[in-house]
Order: structure tokens, then sequence, then C-alpha cells
């Protein structure tokens, strides 16, 4: 390779990492709750976990329960219960209140029960999604970063040409620059594979929505709708002639029997009521990769309208439709998630080692103000999401305003952090004081998890259990990073600045 | 004259710029990509009319990945905007044909 080159691919990789490492972190650091939003959703509310086991599920007697409840809308969900959850959600959107209507039912008897207050899931899957901004502002930002994200791995694969070497060279015992390279080569490299895919199918997902319009344009006159109802199929036509019953069993053993393998995971209605209504069954089929599957019928006689199969599709609807399974590992199990989430930290890991290697490349110190901010933003997230978990734990009895009061804390932890680490003059006290707090918020956790929800980790069982051990694994890496961090920065006469500093 | 001449020396002062390399990689980049996917998802032989549409959305972000690296590595500005208009511009008139504008 040229020389020119090399350096060009060089500094385009540093750049971006400097541009876009903040967000990045982020973004896969809140990726890796995210990725359990479902555990968590079951395990912040204790009520829903002392359900007796069972995924039965009768569709017609899921709605007639439902509407005993008066839950009567032309559009709605239910997400039946599943592996990890023992009962069925039922929602609505009031486009009007722009609030959702959500009803739980148990799913061993279909009994309405009511779901804690706790919100920590979903406030933590909004971050990684759409980073809590206005949407769709939000999701294209985080495309974008993906996107960077994807431009920074091809050159840094490229620079890499001993990546052989690089693949085991750690050496601990030299300068405070050595060991952030060595650690950034070697999680770079590992985690190589884990990065390309997340990135692609990251950006794929975060930017869908920008580019649906340029594709829109050459397949259907620029008509989004038209395209949107060709791919995941139409909306129902309101015909105004009422209808009290249809025949739901029937249809949703017509859609098991078209669909064998596939477990449904959403039924969306649609014109409910109307004998122009529609039914949608989506689901995952259980050991394809690209999985997603779904048919429409019409409500009042069961025919099927549309179908999206992209197991026996051209190649690049197989590929699409493995877009949202590898990204959110709707394949493999909770093992699989686990290897994920570890993943995750080690890009988390890659991200702040390659900011603070920038940093030292230009000889600046620690207490450089992007050496501060990545400290404070990264650190306070991690604070900040440890501090909304244990909240959903400790504030179980506050009533109707937890989840205010939790997404209070997660954001007054998160800025708090932040300001102490661009006031501070010492990097890595405060980096060390950072992880020590996480610690004992993550165990303040499942102690809070054991005082108010009776839940001790001895006595759990389950999804609660896994949560709970999920937590005393990052405790565990936390423990080991402050054990391994040291206390200063140790320099050596050889490791001088070798790229132009900037002005702070 | 010499202001003309002295205008026409800062243009290309300008256009070499390595900023203007920058510009051409992720701006000309990306609005290229578009014209390919257009392109694609206009002419892609196989399958029906879902699967242009998934063939151009694949391959945006592929494109875009490697059209942003080949004109970052020009010589220099000048050379990185002649990349970015000798894909454009006939990608261009390709979508035009297939747009029947």
């Amino acid at each position: 390779m040229k020389q020119a080159t090399h350096k060009t691919l060089y500094n385009t990789h540093g750049w971006i990492g400097i541009v876009s490492g903040i967000l990045l972190f982020v973004v896969i650091f809140s990726g890796i709750p995210a990725l359990f939003e479902d555990e968590l959703e079951y395990w912040q509310s204790p009520s829903l976990t002392a359900l007796p086991k069972s995924q039965q599920f009768d569709l017609q007697s899921v709605v007639d329960a439902a509407h005993e409840e008066n839950f009567i809308y032309s559009d709605f969900f239910i997400s039946p219960a599943n592996d990890v959850r023992s009962h069925h959600i039922l929602w609505n959107f009031d486009r009007e209140k722009e609030a959702f209507n959500t009803l739980f039912l148990a799913a061993h008897d279909n009994r309405v029960v009511e779901a804690d207050q706790s919100d920590s899931s979903h406030i933590l899957a909004h971050l990684h999604t759409d980073l809590h901004l206005p949407s769709p502002y939000g999701r294209y930002l985080i495309g974008l970063a993906g996107m960077a994200m994807l431009l920074a791995i091809i050159a840094g694969v490229v620079i890499h040409i001993k990546w052989r070497k690089e693949l085991i060279t750690l050496r601990p015992k030299r300068s405070w620059r050595l060991l952030l390279t060595d650690h950034h080569k070697i999680l770079g490299l590992w985690t190589l594979p884990f990065t390309l895919v997340l990135a692609f199918t990251g950006t794929i997902l975060g930017l869908l929505g920008l580019i649906s319009p340029i594709l829109a344009l050459a397949a259907f006159d620029g008509d989004v709708e038209k395209a949107t109802r060709a791919i995941l199929g139409p909306k129902a036509e309101i015909i105004g002639e009422p209808l009290n019953r249809y025949p739901l069993n029937d249809i949703h053993n017509t859609f098991k029997n078209d669909m064998p393998g596939v477990t449904v995971n959403m039924i969306s209605f649609s014109g409910y009521g109307d004998r122009g209504g529609y039914i949608k069954f989506s689901g995952n089929h259980d050991e394809k990769l690209n999985n997603l599957q779904a048919t429409t019928y019409k409500m009042a006689t069961g025919e099927p309208v549309h179908t999206a199969n992209f197991i026996g599709n051209g190649p690049f609807q197989r590929i699409f439709a493995a877009v949202v399974p590898l990204h959110y590992v709707m394949y493999g199990g909770g093992w699989l998630k686990l290897f994920y989430a570890l993943s995750a930290l080690a890009v988390c890991g890659l991200i702040i080692s390659g900011n603070m290697l920038w940093l030292e490349r230009r000889g600046h110190s620690q207490e450089h103000w992007l050496g501060k901010l990545t400290l404070g933003v990264c650190g306070g997230l991690v604070l900040a999401t440890l501090s909304l978990l244990s909240s959903s734990t400790w504030l179980r009895h506050v009533g109707a305003d937890q989840a205010f009061w939790e997404e209070t804390i997660f954001w007054a932890v998160w800025v708090i952090t932040t300001l102490v680490a661009l006031k501070s003059q010492a990097s890595f006290s405060l980096a060390h004081g950072i992880i020590r707090l996480a610690m004992i918020i993550s165990i303040s956790t499942l102690i809070g998890d054991g005082i108010m929800n009776q839940r001790w980790i001895w006595t759990a069982e389950g999804w609660v259990l896994f949560v709970q051990f999920g937590l005393l694994i990052f405790t565990g890496i936390l423990f080991v990073f402050d054990y391994l961090l040291p206390a200063s920065k140790t320099t050596s006469e050889k490791n001088k600045p070798t790229a132009q500093p900037i002005t702070s | 004259m010499s202001v003309l001449h002295q205008t026409s020396a800062q243009f290309v002062n300008i256009i070499n710029h390595t900023a203007s390399r920058i510009v051409a990689a992720t701006l000309g980049g990306f609005f290229t990509t578009i014209s390919i996917t257009v392109g694609i998802t206009l002419w892609w032989p196989f399958g029906e009319t879902v699967e242009q549409v998934f063939a151009g959305g694949i391959f945006f972000f592929v494109f875009w990945a490697c059209l942003f690296y080949w004109i970052l590595l020009s010589a220099n500005g000048s050379r990185a905007w002649i990349k970015v208009l000798s894909i454009l511009l006939p990608m261009l008139i390709v979508d035009a044909i297939g747009l029947n504008i």
C-alpha cells in the first residue's frame, strides 16, 4: 500500500472515530439493555413475574376478554405470551391523545393483571432507537453514526496490515499509550465480525426511512405509501358494514398451517368491527435466520390478501429479512444475547481507547476537554443506566409517578456526571470513582429487588434470575476494570506526540 | 484579464483543497449513491418489484461506503470531483431514461 493511501486511511479512521465516537458509545451501550428489552420489561414488573408459567393462547377468548374490559378499538394489536412472559399484551395507539391504551391478560386464565409502573426498559430502548429525540431525526442520527462506524471499520481493517501479530499483542507493563494502542487493536480485531454485522444492520435500520422515498421514487412513482403496502401488506378498507363476529381462531389455525415453524409475536387488527377489516399475523421462523414472516387476511372471510414470506423469495429480500434478527438476536437464545452484550461492551472499550489514543498521539493529557467529555458522557451513561434499574426496584411503591421519577433520576445522574467530569482535574481518580459507584448501584439493584419485591438472587428463577445474573456479571466486569485501570498515566521517553496537537 | 485569471486561480485552489476532497467524498459520494440506487432499483433484472426495491436498498450502503473511500483517496480535490461527476452524470441520464423524464 502506498504511504499516502495509508496515511489518508489512518487519518480518516481517527477523525471519523473522534467525531462520532461518543455518540456511538451511547448507541452501543444503550443497545445492551435494548437487546434485553423483553426480559427487562418482564423483570421490572414483579406483579407480572408472579403469574404462573403459561403460554396458553386462544385468540377468540383473548379478544372476548378484552372486550369485556371495554378494550374496544378499530385498530389494535396483540402480543401473545412467549417464553419470557406469561401474559398477553394488547395495545392501541390513540392518535388524538398521542398515548397508548394497554391491557395485560394473564395467559393461564385471560384475567386482567395490573402491571407495575416502572418504565426503565422502554427508557433505555428508546435511547438506543431514537436517542429520545423527535421521530425520525434521532433514528436518522443513529443511522448516520452507524454509517460512520462502518467507514471507520473499513479503514481500520485496511490500515492494520500486521493483524496476526496485533491479535495477540498486549504489553500491560509498558506506557499508557502502548496500553491503549494494544487494547484498541485487540478489541477491534477480536470483535470485527460482530462490529461489522452490527454497523451494517444498524445503518440499514436507522436510515431505512431516509432511503425509502428514493426507492419508492424508482419502483412506485414516488408513492411511499404504495411501496409500504407492497412490502408490509395493505390496510383495511372500511366499508361501513358492521360485523360483530369473525372466525378468528379459524384464521389463526390457517396461518399456523400455512406457516409451520413460525412463532407468532404480533397480531394486528385493522378495521375491527367492520366487514372490510383485516387481521395480520407476524412472527419469526424458529429455524431460519431471515425469519420474519407475515400474512394478512380478510377478517370476515379468512381469505389471504398479502403474504410477506421472505424465506422463499429473492436473495435481497432474504438479506433484508435477516437485518432485524441479526441486530436484535432473534435467532439463538439468551446465551447468544449474552455473547452479544459482552461483545458490545468490548466495542464500548474500543471506542473509549480510540478517543484516548487520539488525544495521546497529539500530546494531550486526559485533562483535555475531549478526554473529560468522553469520561463524563460514557461513564455518566453507565451510572445513569444502573441508577435507572436500581430506581426501578426501590421506587416500586411510588405509584403512578414512578416512570417520571425514574426518567428524572436517569437524566440527572447522566448530566451531573458529565458536568463533574468536565470540571474535574483528576480524570483517573474520577474514572475509578465512577466505576466503584456503578458497582455499588448495581449491587443496590439486587438488594432493592430482594427487599422491595422479595426476589433475592438465591430464591429467584427463570428470566428474573437471568437479569439478576446479568447485573452480577456486569458488576464483576466493572470490578476487573477497576483493578486493571492504572491510578495514573505511565509515560515513557519514547512516547512523544506523533500527530499535530489540537488547540483546546 | 488579470482579474479573471486571479478568480480562476482562486477557484482551482478551492477545488483542489483537502476540504473540497472531503466534501466530494461525503456529499458527492452520497448524491452519486442515490443516483446509482435509483438506477439499480429501476433496472434490476431479477425478481419482482419488491426484490428490485430491496436490491436498491442493500446496494445503497455498499456503494456509499465504496464511493466514499474511492473518492477520498484521490490525489487532490479536482480529481475527486471528476470521479464524482464521471459516475453521477451518466447515472442521472440512466435514471432519467428509466423514469421517462
